[in-house]
């Protein structure tokens, strides 16, 4: 058995390279949808993710490689492209009896405008992968011999029996896909039907055929079949479960061309309306009657045009939203163990982690955090300045610079008296001292930095442990929820962490080091969110200051896969000194940090082995905190000296300051 | 100092494929005299195109120079010094040697300085007044002001890609040269081109040619270059030296790229998917 998990970052990458996108892999078990269920053994995909199954019966680790490729080549050579259109312009089709168009897909109503619905869409599916996976191993030859190897081995694990009825084609089928010759599954054939199907899938393998092509190849099939089916059921329903993720992404890409006739109908109207305005003197003479003219007919129907095509698209995307689950095409996403102190082990990929950047939404008050930072911003800095190295320094004895060495001249010149080759490295240059440090600042995104700065909260526990004010994780961002008048402004703990990450971030601009900021929220364990404000090589701009100030209160704090993922791009950064700096408001909490939902033990030794790992990979760790009872849990979860608990949040800029200095002086 | 410098007297046509209207513009900008900026990721091909517009202006025209084109590759510790020249001790006394810079301004060839960023920041000073209207080159060690032969042009590239903030080309430098964009090139023309270069068949170029379009794809990952065409070029080369195509792709595109094994991995499987 090949574990997804020990394979998937390379697989990561290696998709990322063949797609020209990133894709999320997730093991096919993480597939959550309200209308879909997906067969966890296959592999399968949606718009941003390649689902793959968590375990694999294969010879080796290529497989999964195997598996992504084919799931890559339907988006390559076009299957999610048809277009009933096209079809009908190859191929004569009846008209459809009801007009119900626009809900399933164009390959749906193709299937539908068959004789046996049902038929055409399986041997479809076959026809498709037979071609597919031909284009595939035509463009990448390299793959074949691993495709090879698997489809053996999954073939030998299958029985060879007769194929006596109709129903056993489609098992040929397989059979054929698994690498089976053609001569043994005509030899196990007592239905007469093999040769003349594999003849016909043949054609699929030769020529550079497209979607169309297995399209009619799968209607000659089934006419071929036909005649020995019994009985044609009138009202044969396309199977469920037969690819139906794949009927999502056939809508999705059809979106697209919907969006595209949308932009057309608006510059349409556009034009019509801008004709109107310019004829409009010229027709007020002319067009006495007060009847309807025909540009504005015109316009008319083009709105109207545009409002039912905007409408169905709108209708469309939240039904595609509704099947697939939500999708994360910005957000890249990674894996992390989580550790279980009741078991003294890790949870292997327990976590999934979704990084995404911060954007400035527009309307955030820089001017407001920059007047904010102007405050701290001198103390911070006499902080750092001693930390600060003189910045030159005096290199002697090379080959040129702005002064001359006046030893280097007169040992030279000794040398020359002497009747020796004198050294020629006569001058003096000052030379810039680099600082080799690369920080992190972590800010916790949690609900509970909404709280305003003034009324500190105690934590209140209720009989079973658990804080009663765990806020409801979906409602951060629902207007429903809002109140109605909106609060008087102010100070949250979250604009305090702002101005204190942006007074950080100029300090340490002028200090030269590198340096990063990160917050990081989520919900639950596949959910962990993970944003980048600023990484550690990107310069600082006002991008980045929208970017802080798009710093939002958002869900819960699982502190350690974020922990994991800073420690992992801190390792990545190279310097010689690497700081990780916590700022955090409370305890590590989630809904499933633990088997118990008010069990913070799990949460915080979960994060304390998070911050060893970062210690045993040279990282300095540091946490602080604005929660006043921190004291009673950072002692477990931090060694010694490596926590601050602020009693007044306003001291946080300057406390971080003052801790940064400690550390990298 | 001897490696970073380049004398090229260009006696043959070097190979050069125009990808867009690239090679005009250059001939247009060397008749106003206008100095040029070349921008573009490592290894697509810059230096190429100035040796190839250096013959085009000077053996094309059968311009009398020995030395058309003298490229300068800056790096860290090359100082104006090192481009103007210097006192050399010789006996008991001491005789002025001319830099590259100012043979180049004295003989009226093209100085094409390379990775321009690299250098220290004092040969700005120089760059200014040799790109504006004076074209002159201030000698301080000599008291020398020279007056730039009419031919003289300066060429700079830079590579945005790679270089961090605190090495970015200053405004007041950028902007007293025309800028040409350089990226590598579609899939087809670069087949075309590691095929000319290498030796080898079509069919081999077209599939280095997607190897380097899906490697780039990658580029975020710790490597920002991408793999470069000169390195397509030389996998080619190894391959029509006897060395098997997955072989010569692993030395001279997945080691070179990147050090990260995750990443290394990655593209050794893209490779690996991708020849047959």
């Amino acid at each position: 058995m090949i574990d997804l998990a020990a394979t998937e970052q390379t697989l990561a990458l290696f998709v990322e390279g063949m797609a020209g996108r990133y894709l999320h892999i997730k093991a096919t078990q993480e597939f959550s949808s309200r209308r879909l269920s997906i067969d966890l053994a296959s592999a399968n995909q949606t718009t941003d993710t390649l689902l793959l199954p968590d375990q694999l019966d294969a010879p080796s680790a290529s497989a999964y490689r195997v598996l992504a490729l084919e799931q890559l080549a339907y988006r390559e050579f076009g299957t999610f492209g048809f277009s009933l259109a096209e079809m009908r312009s190859r191929i004569t089709l009846p008209e459809p009896e009801n007009s119900n168009a626009g809900r399933a897909s164009d390959l749906i109503q193709f299937f539908y405008l068959c004789p046996q619905p049902a038929l055409i869409a399986q041997w479809f599916a076959i026809a498709e992968r037979t071609r597919v996976v031909a284009r595939m191993e035509r463009a990448y030859p390299g793959i074949v011999k691993h495709a090879r190897a698997y489809r053996t081995h999954q073939l030998q694990a299958l029985d060879l029996d007769l194929i006596e009825t109709i129903d056993d084609l489609a098992r040929m089928a397989s059979l054929n896909h698994l690498g089976a010759t053609p001569a043994l599954l005509k030899s196990l054939d007592l239905t007469g039907l093999v040769a003349p199907i594999l003849a016909q899938l043949a054609t699929l393998s030769t020529t550079t055929t497209d979607v169309y092509h297995s399209a009619a190849c799968a209607m000659s099939i089934a006419s071929l079949i036909a005649p020995y089916l019994n009985e044609v059921p009138a009202n044969l329903v396309i199977s469920e479960a037969e690819n139906e993720t794949q009927e999502w992404m056939q809508r999705e890409a059809r979106l697209q061309n919907w969006e595209e006739d949308l932009g057309q109908l608006e510059q349409q109207a556009l034009s019509i309306a801008m004709l109107d305005a310019n004829d409009i003197e010229v027709q007020q003479t002319e067009d006495a009657e007060g009847g309807l003219r025909t540009t504005e007919l015109d316009l008319k129907s083009i709105q109207n045009e545009r409002d039912v095509l905007q409408r169905r698209i709108g209708m469309e995307k939240s039904a595609i939203r509704d099947a697939l689950g939500d999708e994360k095409t910005n957000a890249r996403s990674y894996r992390y163990d989580e550790w279980d102190h009741l078991h003294q082990r890790y949870l292997k990929h327990w976590c999934r982690l979704f990084e995404e950047r911060l954007e400035p939404q527009g309307d955030e008050d820089i001017l407001a955090l920059k007047q904010a930072v102007d405050v701290w911003r001198h103390r911070v800095q006499q902080q750092l300045e001693q930390i600060k190295p003189l910045g030159y320094q005096r290199v002697r004895r090379v080959t040129d610079g702005d002064e001359l060495d006046f030893n280097a001249i007169i040992s030279a010149r000794q040398d020359i008296r002497a009747g020796q080759t004198p050294d020629d490295r006569l001058y003096s240059r000052r030379q810039r001292v680099h600082r080799d440090v690369c920080a992190a600042l972590l800010v916790d995104l949690s609900a509970s930095t909404d709280d305003s700065v003034d009324i500190p909260e105690p934590v209140e526990y209720d009989e079973e442990g658990a804080p009663v004010n765990l806020r409801d994780p979906f409602d951060d961002d629902d207007p429903c929820h809002a109140p109605l008048v909106p609060p008087e402004p102010e100070r949250r703990i979250i604009d305090v962490q702002r101005e204190a990450v942006t007074v950080m971030a100029g300090a340490l601009e002028q200090l030269g080091d590198s340096y990063g900021i990160y917050g990081f929220s989520g919900y639950g364990k596949d959910c962990v969110e993970y944003y980048v404000a600023k990484d550690l090589n990107q310069p600082f701009t006002s991008a980045t200051l929208g970017a802080i100030a798009a710093m939002q209160p958002k869900r819960s704090t699982r502190m350690g896969p974020a922990i994991r993922h800073t420690t992992q791009k801190l390792a990545n950064s190279g310097n010689a000194l690497k700081v990780l700096l916590m700022i955090s408001d409370g305890f590590p909490q989630d809904s499933d940090y633990g088997p118990e939902r008010g069990d913070h033990k799990w949460g915080l030794e979960d994060s304390a082995r998070a911050l060893r790992e970062a210690q045993e990979k040279g990282i300095e760790t540091f946490c602080v905190t604005v929660d006043r009872s921190g004291h009673d849990y950072l002692k477990t979860m931090c060694p010694d000296a490596r926590y601050m608990v602020i009693e007044e949040i306003e001291d946080l800029p300057e406390a971080l300051s003052k801790v940064y200095s400690a550390l990298t002086g | 100092m001897s490696e970073a410098i380049n004398f090229a007297t260009l006696d043959s046509e070097p190979y050069y494929l125009e990808l867009a209207d690239e090679i005009e513009i250059f001939e247009a900008a060397y008749r106003a005299r206008l100095p040029v900026l070349l921008k573009g990721p490592t290894g697509c091909g810059k230096t190429r195109f100035v040796e190839h517009m250096a013959w085009r202006i000077f053996r094309q025209t059968k311009h009398p120079i020995e030395l058309p084109l003298i490229t300068i590759s800056c790096h860290e510790d090359l100082t104006a010094t090192d481009m103007v020249g210097r006192f050399l001790l010789k006996g008991d006394e001491t005789i002025w040697s001319d830099g590259p810079l100012t043979r180049a301004v004295r003989s009226g060839a093209i100085c094409y300085l390379d990775e321009i960023v690299e250098a220290r920041k004092d040969t700005t000073v120089l760059i200014h007044s040799l790109t504006d209207h004076r074209r002159l080159l201030p000698i301080d060690k000599t008291g020398e002001l020279v007056s730039a032969h009419e031919d003289f042009l300066m060429v700079i590239s830079y590579n945005p890609g790679y270089q961090s903030v605190l090495k970015d080309l200053k405004p007041s430098t950028r902007q007293r040269f025309v800028s040409l964009e350089f990226d590598y090139p579609d899939p087809e023309r670069e087949a075309a081109i590691i095929s000319h270069e290498s030796g080898v068949d079509h069919k081999m170029a077209e599939r280095l040619s997607v190897i380097g379009q899906k490697v780039r794809y990658l580029r975020e990952h710790g490597f920002e270059e991408g793999v470069s065409t000169r390195l397509l070029i030389y996998t080619g080369e190894l391959v029509k030296n006897g060395i098997t195509p997955r072989r010569a792709a692993e030395i001279a595109i997945v080691y070179a790229v990147s050090d990260d094994r995750t990443v290394q991995q990655a593209i050794a499987e893209i490779v690996d998917a991708i020849l047959p």
